[in-house]
């Protein structure tokens, strides 16, 4: 949408250019350090402090194929290192976790919220209009009060320690985010289709499993990454819940890297790219759709 | 055809029970996993709750014991400082650089404000976790690509210890947590550009007004809504960081980057693991945030609505 008007002065569209490169720097350069630093081996980053090692001749896959094959390819960079982090042994199995659930946790939502979402877009009722409001108030409720009494409480069910105490937890926390996103884009659509079906004879529920739901995949897909996205980012959640190895998802393994002081920060950021490759494909695909269900969500409400 | 002929099916629910049963799933999760524990902290935090105490499972009653425990606590204090701290300069800077790229990105007369465009999820694509982790290596002393930059560029002679004194690693972490959440002001102030017509500025240019008077009598206000939002949601969200202080600092050096949840998890599941402490800090929390977030709803949408 060209709003400005009219034509740009040279001073104007470099001035412009410069603006668009500095915006750009700021996303994107970050990211710089982590893809050269997985690309080396940990000796080129202690013999060479000053360089930016920048050099692709110097690049190697070492670090990748170590994680990748969780510890067993050694390669030679690695053969003579006598400490791996447990890190490294654990992320192939953090991984498959972690997309066990993300995949459950956006599922059971999605089904949970589209039925709140749709009473309050279509019945307009004074108590579902209430159920908005307090979607909203407990987004606004810091994680960290829910751990502590999760801890106690999942303790004493014996939920501690497996996948389900993660994905339960995970699921009431953003069932009220995700009627936020969806409430709207259900108003959205118009409402004659679902008439016209219960004329037809259909019920209220079938009408909105069958006519609703199917018009509204766009709005459900881009719903459901967005769940994905913080379910795949979750930490605090898996870390208090979970302190077996078998069960860690993926955040928690890689915070274990934190308190390793013997860690190698090329394997680190390698590691890191691996964590960080799911959501950054997943979103900059689907880049179109989640913008529209961040905005209905934090606008509409 | 008659009218009784296009009513639904007598059959039929009406809208009051069928929608109590529609919300009978989300309501059951919500109450099990938001309400109940919610209740539930107030209730471990006049109580005295410890490891040796969960594992007998009972909690003898401690009255006020924790509360008193918490304001006694200088740390705490010092914590509470730092997430306003922490809260204030990443919330202000979250709001001027998002407002700084969006209007950026949205004049689209040159064709890289496409790829800019395209680029402004990809923070938020990260994970908290490694955000954190790959900051803490960008500034580490030795190592670090901060340093090596500044270096080639001839900004230091001496290698900065930027996670070392207490004023810097605050700053680091406000870094690392503001690139993480920008992209998310950009994308709300970018949605409400595209909302404005473009008539209003034909008008102005009419008008003979300049780009700067376009920016301030049109766009901001116009703005404002939006950006009254973003300061809501943004504060929430500032007062919960975790993720970046567990992966950068650990809460140091010494405790000069202890936040607010940071208390909170370390005082409940490290050493001394004193849950009803948490208990009572989290509430503390809680309820700061929640007068916050009325604060500003109340005076933030009366103005706005004006």
């Amino acid at each position: 949408m060209a709003r400005a008007p009219g034509r740009l002065s040279r001073a104007g569209r470099v001035g412009l250019w410069l603006a668009n490169l500095a915006a750009i720097a700021f996303l994107v350069a970050p990211l710089v350090p982590v893809v050269l630093g997985s690309l080396h081996a940990e000796k080129a980053l202690q013999q060479n402090v000053r360089s930016l090692l920048v050099s692709p001749r110097e690049f190697t896959a070492a670090n990748y194929r170590l994680i990748l094959s969780g510890g067993a390819a050694r390669g030679p960079i690695f053969e003579q290192v006598t400490y791996l982090p447990k890190s490294v042994e654990r992320f192939p199995s953090a991984f498959l976790n972690s997309l066990l659930v993300g995949f459950a946790v956006t599922v059971a939502t999605l089904a949970i919220a589209s039925l709140s979402a749709y009473t309050i877009a279509r019945l307009g009722l004074r108590w579902t209009q209430a159920l908005l409001r307090m979607s909203v108030a407990s987004r606004m409720i810091p994680l960290i009060v829910l751990m502590v009494p999760l801890y106690v409480m999942f303790r004493s069910y014996g939920l501690l320690n497996s996948l389900w105490g993660v994905i339960a937890a995970e699921i009431g926390f953003l069932i009220p985010y995700a009627v936020l996103i969806l409430t709207p884009y259900f108003a959205s659509l118009p409402s004659e289709l679902e008439d016209a079906a219960r004329i037809d004879g259909c019920t209220r529920f079938t009408a909105f499993l069958r006519v609703l739901l199917p018009l509204s995949t766009p709005g459900l897909a881009a719903c459901g990454v967005i769940l994905f996205v913080i379910s795949w980012h979750e930490l605090l959640i898996p870390l208090i819940v979970v302190s077996r190895p078998e069960f860690m998802t993926l955040p928690v393994v890689l915070a274990g890297l934190v308190s390793d002081y013997f860690v190698f920060f090329t394997l680190m950021m390698a590691i890191c790219l691996l964590g960080l490759l799911p959501t950054v494909v997943l979103v900059m695909l689907l880049r179109k759709y989640i913008v529209r269900g961040l905005v209905a969500g934090a606008l509409k409400g | 055809m008659s009218q009784s002929a296009r009513r639904p099916r007598r059959s039929e629910m009406r809208a009051g029970p069928f929608s109590v049963a529609m919300n009978l799933p989300a309501l059951l999760c919500l109450s099990l996993v938001l309400a109940y524990p919610i209740a539930y902290a107030a209730y471990l935090s006049v109580h005295e709750v410890n490891l040796r105490h969960l594992r007998t499972g009972e909690f003898p009653w401690a009255g006020l014991a924790n509360f008193t425990r918490l304001f006694d606590d200088s740390v705490f204090w010092l914590s509470l400082r730092h997430t306003f701290v922490f809260a204030l300069v990443s919330v202000a800077l979250e709001v001027v650089i998002a407002l700084a790229i969006a209007l950026v990105v949205d004049d689209e007369r040159v064709w890289i404000a496409r790829v800019t465009r395209a680029l402004i999820l990809l923070p938020w694509a990260v994970p908290p976790i490694v955000n954190g982790l790959l900051w803490s290596f960008i500034f580490h002393a030795q190592y670090g690509y901060l340093n090596r930059a500044l270096h080639a560029a001839g900004f230091i002679d001496e290698y900065v210890n930027w996670l070392g004194s207490p004023g810097l690693a605050m700053g680091a972490v406000i870094t690392a947590y503001v690139w993480r959440t920008t992209p998310f002001n950009i994308l709300l102030y970018h949605a409400a550009l595209q909302g404005i017509p473009g008539e209003l500025y034909e008008a102005a240019d009419v008008d003979g007004a300049s780009a700067w008077q376009r920016f301030w009598s049109i766009t901001l206000p116009l703005l404002l809504p939006v950006v009254a939002v973003s300061l809501v949601l943004r504060t929430t969200f500032a007062f919960m960081v975790f993720d970046e202080i567990l992966s950068i600092t650990q809460g140091g050096p010494g405790n000069a980057t202890w936040v607010a949840a940071w208390y909170t998890y370390r005082i409940s599941f490290q050493p001394p693991f004193n849950i009803g402490l948490g208990a009572a800090s989290a509430w503390v929390l809680a309820l700061i945030v929640g007068g916050i977030s009325l604060v500003y709803v109340r005076a933030l949408y009366r103005r706005v609505a004006l």
